[in-house]
């Protein structure tokens, strides 16, 4: 099992590390660096931790938990307006980052109003892509318990919902965090910082209760593994998108067109297998991207079909 | 500032209270408002809101801000006040039209085809700007969704009712009640 760290160090000896890190079968899936400093996201397999760790205290560099690490979140707001997107649904998006998620934020077309708001099958699609989506749903509890919570009721990836007044459970959403509302200005009182936390711990839950299922029946390689293969793809050393290739907890999204790359991709080699067989290989519905989905060892293996 | 809150939801209450005050505050008029009212009922869609604004000074006449010379065409004026400049180039714009007010340099302004005693008798009220800022306000803080929305607003008192679909009898009432209310000032309320 990958356990995926971030180091904050110096750039002296870094190639050490590096060696390392490819010796005890692990990956760099980020690496930025500022002049002499250095900032790399790994993951590495679980057991050869301590060696890492003695690795980055001879350096004098620092191993950093990085949670959320290899998961792509979105945060969705009834729309994109000024009432409800600025500050609250951005400080989420910026807090989660700090451990080591991609997060989007996302406005709803139509997701103002209480009897009025809608989802699309078009907006819930895209939202499925992610690896879990919180809701902000604003101030009112009337608003939220009757009508808002349709919104994300078929939503099939995990669900946690942000309120306002202090609410005991909602139904379909897989965790709820009350007393965070409508903004006109940033999050940065103590308490407001200590439901940061809040939402980002919530998630945090929702994301290791979905690796706990994908261990149940795990995946044929680990998208780092993929993410390794894929960056050998010219397609994929020519894309000027930032973080060309985005790691999920089930899969990737790889930021090239689907059309044109659809058959390098079907063929491109892991581990002695296409990724066609591993894999399933969809186009992206925010287009000029493509979602892989990692299958189970069962299914590769062909116990189910 | 005083405040005054009804209807079901505390939460909705306090926290409609506390965004008015930081949107006030973040366009630094929060020393405009005297009084706000606020009814919301999340049950049946109602939004009102009632703002009374304090009174910041008289109007103040043209004479007083500005030398003004009767010439051959018009009325040539100087402005002596550089603060009232641009709200007395709008005010007359507003009335006599681009065409023909030339402004010739920063602080003087020629009106063509106005007698002077028509401009003397012209006043300028500050709290003009302010409404404008205090009506900003009150829109950005409605919530997005309440689309259908009524005003009655006289000197110093403005009232929004909102509601999302369907403005009934009831709530126009209940906005004029709030509305005249408000107008009563603070020795009747």
């Amino acid at each position: 099992m990958y356990e995926v760290l971030m180091f904050d160090g110096g750039v002296h000896k870094i190639d050490e590390l590096l060696d390392l890190i490819a010796d005890v079968g692990g990956f760099v899936l980020q690496r930025t660096q500022v002049q002499v400093m250095v900032t790399l996201t790994i993951a590495i397999p679980a057991e050869d931790r301590p060696l890492i760790e003695k690795k980055t205290a001879e350096l004098g560099g620092k191993i950093v938990e990085v949670p959320l690490a290899g998961t792509e979140i979105a945060v969705i707001g009834p729309t994109l307006g000024r009432h409800h997107m600025p500050h609250p649904i951005c400080d989420i998006a910026e807090h989660l980052r700090r451990y080591g998620a991609i997060t989007i934020v996302m406005g709803l077309a139509r997701g103002r109003g209480r009897k009025t708001c809608q989802i699309s099958a078009a907006e819930k699609a895209i939202i499925e892509e992610y690896d879990a989506a919180i809701f902000m749903l604003g101030n009112f509890k009337e608003c939220v318990t009757h009508e808002k919570i349709d919104l994300y009721k078929d939503i099939q990836i995990p669900v946690v919902t942000v309120v306002g007044p202090e609410l005991e459970s909602l139904p379909h959403c897989e965790a709820l965090v009350c007393g965070v509302g409508r903004k006109v200005e940033r999050m940065r009182r103590s308490e407001e910082i200590a439901k940061l936390e809040e939402i980002a711990d919530r998630v945090k839950e929702v994301i290791d209760k979905r690796r706990k299922e994908i261990e149940e029946d795990p995946l044929f390689v680990h998208p780092s593994e993929v993410k390794d293969a894929l960056e050998g793809m010219d397609a994929v050393q020519e894309c000027l998108r930032p973080a060309p290739v985005v790691l999920h907890v089930d899969g990737l999204r790889v930021k090239i067109p689907y059309k044109e790359h659809v058959r390098e991709l079907e063929e491109l080699d892991v581990y002695g297998r296409k990724l066609k067989e591993i894999a399933t290989i969809s186009d992206c519905r925010l287009g000029d991207s493509t979602i892989i989905r990692i299958k189970t060892k069962a299914e590769v293996e062909g116990k189910v079909r | 500032m005083e405040f005054e809150l009804e209807g079901t939801e505390q939460y909705a209450l306090e926290s409609y209270q506390w965004l008015l005050e930081r949107i006030l505050m973040d366009m630094g008029i929060s020393t405009m408002v005297e009084k706000v009212r606020f009814v919301i009922r999340p049950d049946q869609t109602l939004f009102i809101i009632s703002m009374r604004i304090k009174h910041s000074g008289s109007k103040r006449p043209v004479y007083d801000i500005a030398e003004m010379e009767s010439k051959e065409g018009g009325t040539f004026i100087t402005i002596k006040d550089e603060s009232y400049a641009p709200r007395l180039i709008s005010s007359l714009w507003r009335l006599y039209g681009r065409e023909r007010v030339q402004q010739l340099t920063r602080l003087e302004v020629f009106v063509e085809d106005v007698p002077m005693e028509e401009l003397a008798d012209m006043k300028l009220d500050p709290e003009e700007e302010v409404r404008s800022q205090l009506l900003d306000a009150m829109w950005r803080l409605l919530p997005e969704g309440l689309k259908l929305r009524n005003e009655y607003f006289n000197d110093n008192v403005m009232t929004i009712v909102a509601t999302e679909h369907g403005m009934t009898v009831d709530f126009i009432e209940e906005a004029k009640r709030v509305h005249a209310n408000m107008i009563k000032g603070p020795e009747d309320d």
